[in-house]
C-alpha cells in the first residue's frame, strides 16, 4: 500500500471521534487503539498516581488497564463512551493494585504515614498553592484520597463511589467530606 | 481600610468529626451541602446560603480549591504528554491481536488433508484496507452476518462509513462497495449475498445519519 494512503489514514485516524476509534478497534483494527492508548493514556496516567500516591507502579496499571480494555473492547456498546469506559477500568486496577499492597503488608491501617518528605519542616517556604494541594493530597489517608480522586478527577457520582470501593453511600459522603475539609484547612495557609 | 472582607477572611478551622460545631460555623451547612451547590452552579440560588459570610468564605475557599485541582491536573497532563513514547510501545508490545480474531472462515485446499482457514479478523481488516484507500471516506464498523463457517453459505456484510461533508454519498458507496466485493473474491470464498453501507456524514450528529442501504 502506498505511504500516502497510510499517512492519509494516519491523519485521518488522529482527528477521528471516539466512537469510530472504539468500533475500528473493538474490530481489531490496532492503529485506533493506539489512538485511543495516546489520547486518553496521560490522562488515565495522572489519574492512577493520583489514587496510588505515588508513580511506581503507574506503567503497570495503566498497561494492565489498555490490555483489559483491548480484549473488552466489543462488550462497549456506546463507542462515544470509551473516555468514561476507559476511566472506570484504570480506576478499578488501581484500587486492586491498592489492596493488594494493603494485603502484602498485612495491615488493616489505611491511614499511611506521610512520607518524611512530606513532613513541614521538610517544606519549603516557598510553595505554589497546586504543589501544596499535591502535597497535601499525597499525605491524605488512603480511603480519602481514593474518594476525593474519583470524585474530583474521574467525576464520578457519590453512589458510583460507593459501587466501585464496595462501602456504604454514607460512609462515602462522610469521607469525602472530611477530605475537603482537611483539605481546605491545609490549603488556607497557600493563598 | 484594614477591615477583612470575606474575601481575606480565613477559613474557620473547625473539628473534622464534629458536624454540629461545623454547622454552627457555616450558618446551618455543611461543607458536604456546599460543595454540592457549587457543584451545582450556585443555582437554583440559596440565600441562606449566598446572604451567609461564613458561607461566603467556605466557598471561596472552595473554589481556590477546585481551581488549584484544575492546575495541578493541567501540569501532570503537560508532563504526562511531554514523555517519551516508550510507554505507548510497550502497552502496544503486549497487546495480543487473537482477542479480534473471531471466527474461522474456510478455504479449500487442493489436498484433502490440509485445511486453509482465514480469521473473521482477517477480513474485516481486508474490509477496513479497502475503505482506507478510498478518498473522502472512512470506514468504522465492519460486520460479517451469516453462518462464515459453512463454505457455501450466503453471508452479508455491514460496513458503517462516515463520509466527508459535501461528497455524493450514492456514489462513494457504490464505489465502495463494488472495491469490497473485488477485495473479498480475491481472498476468500465468501458467498456475499448483500454489502449494506450505513453512511453518516462527518458533521452530523448520529441520529441525523443518512441511512443508504441497498443490496
Amino acid at each position: 500500500m502506498p505511504g500516502t494512503v497510510r499517512e492519509q489514514v494516519a491523519s485521518q485516524l488522529d482527528a477521528a471521534a471516539d466512537r469510530v476509534l472504539a468500533e475500528r478497534a473493538a474490530d481489531g483494527d490496532l492503529r485506533a487503539f493506539e489512538v485511543l492508548v495516546r489520547r486518553y493514556g496521560p490522562l488515565m496516567r495522572v489519574y492512577a498516581t493520583r489514587v496510588l500516591g505515588s508513580n511506581d507502579e503507574t506503567d503497570d496499571v495503566v498497561q494492565e488497564s489498555f490490555i483489559t480494555a483491548w480484549q473488552q473492547m466489543g462488550t462497549l456498546d456506546d463507542g462515544s463512551a470509551v473516555k468514561s469506559w476507559l476511566m472506570r477500568i484504570v480506576s478499578r486496577k488501581s484500587i486492586d493494585r491498592l489492596r493488594a499492597r494493603r494485603a502484602h503488608a498485612n495491615i488493616d491501617d489505611t491511614d499511611a504515614p506521610a512520607r518524611e518528605s512530606d513532613a513541614p519542616h521538610v517544606v519549603a517556604e516557598v510553595e505554589s498553592q497546586t504543589e501544596a494541594l499535591a502535597r497535601v493530597l499525597a499525605a491524605l489517608p488512603e480511603d480519602q484520597r481514593r474518594c476525593w480522586t474519583l470524585r474530583e478527577l474521574a467525576e464520578y457520582s457519590y453512589g458510583d463511589i460507593a459501587t466501585e470501593l464496595h462501602l456504604p453511600l454514607s460512609t462515602v459522603r462522610g469521607l469525602l467530606a472530611r477530605a475537603r475539609k482537611t483539605l481546605l484547612r491545609e490549603m488556607e495557609d497557600w493563598r | 481600610m484594614t477591615e477583612l472582607t470575606p474575601a481575606d477572611e480565613r477559613f474557620v478551622a473547625f473539628d473534622l468529626d464534629d458536624t454540629v460545631r461545623e454547622q454552627a460555623g457555616l450558618n446551618g451547612h455543611t461543607i458536604e451541602q456546599l460543595s454540592d451547590y457549587l457543584d451545582q452552579g450556585r443555582v437554583p440560588a440559596d440565600p441562606r446560603i449566598d446572604d451567609s459570610p461564613e458561607c461566603e468564605i467556605a466557598l471561596r475557599g472552595l473554589e481556590r480549591l477546585r481551581r488549584a485541582r484544575q492546575t495541578l491536573l493541567d501540569r501532570d497532563l503537560e508532563r504526562e504528554s511531554l514523555r517519551d513514547d516508550g510507554w505507548v510501545a510497550s502497552i502496544l508490545a503486549n497487546i495480543t491481536l487473537e482477542a479480534h480474531a473471531g471466527r474461522e472462515i474456510p478455504l479449500t485446499h487442493p489436498s484433502s488433508t490440509a485445511r486453509l482457514v482465514v480469521t473473521e479478523g482477517a477480513v474485516r481488516g481486508i474490509l477496513r484496507e479497502t475503505g482506507d484507500s478510498m478518498q473522502n471516506m472512512f470506514v468504522g464498523r465492519c460486520a460479517l452476518v451469516g453462518d462464515v463457517g459453512v463454505p457455501g453459505a450466503p453471508i452479508s456484510i455491514r460496513v458503517d462509513v462516515t463520509v466527508f461533508p459535501g461528497e455524493n454519498i450514492p456514489l462513494l458507496a457504490a464505489q465502495l462497495r463494488q472495491a469490497m466485493y473485488a477485495a473479498l473474491s480475491k481472498y476468500t470464498e465468501l458467498v456475499v449475498v448483500a454489502i449494506d453501507i450505513t453512511v453518516s456524514d462527518l458533521h452530523a450528529l448520529p441520529d441525523a445519519s443518512v441511512r443508504e442501504i441497498e443490496h
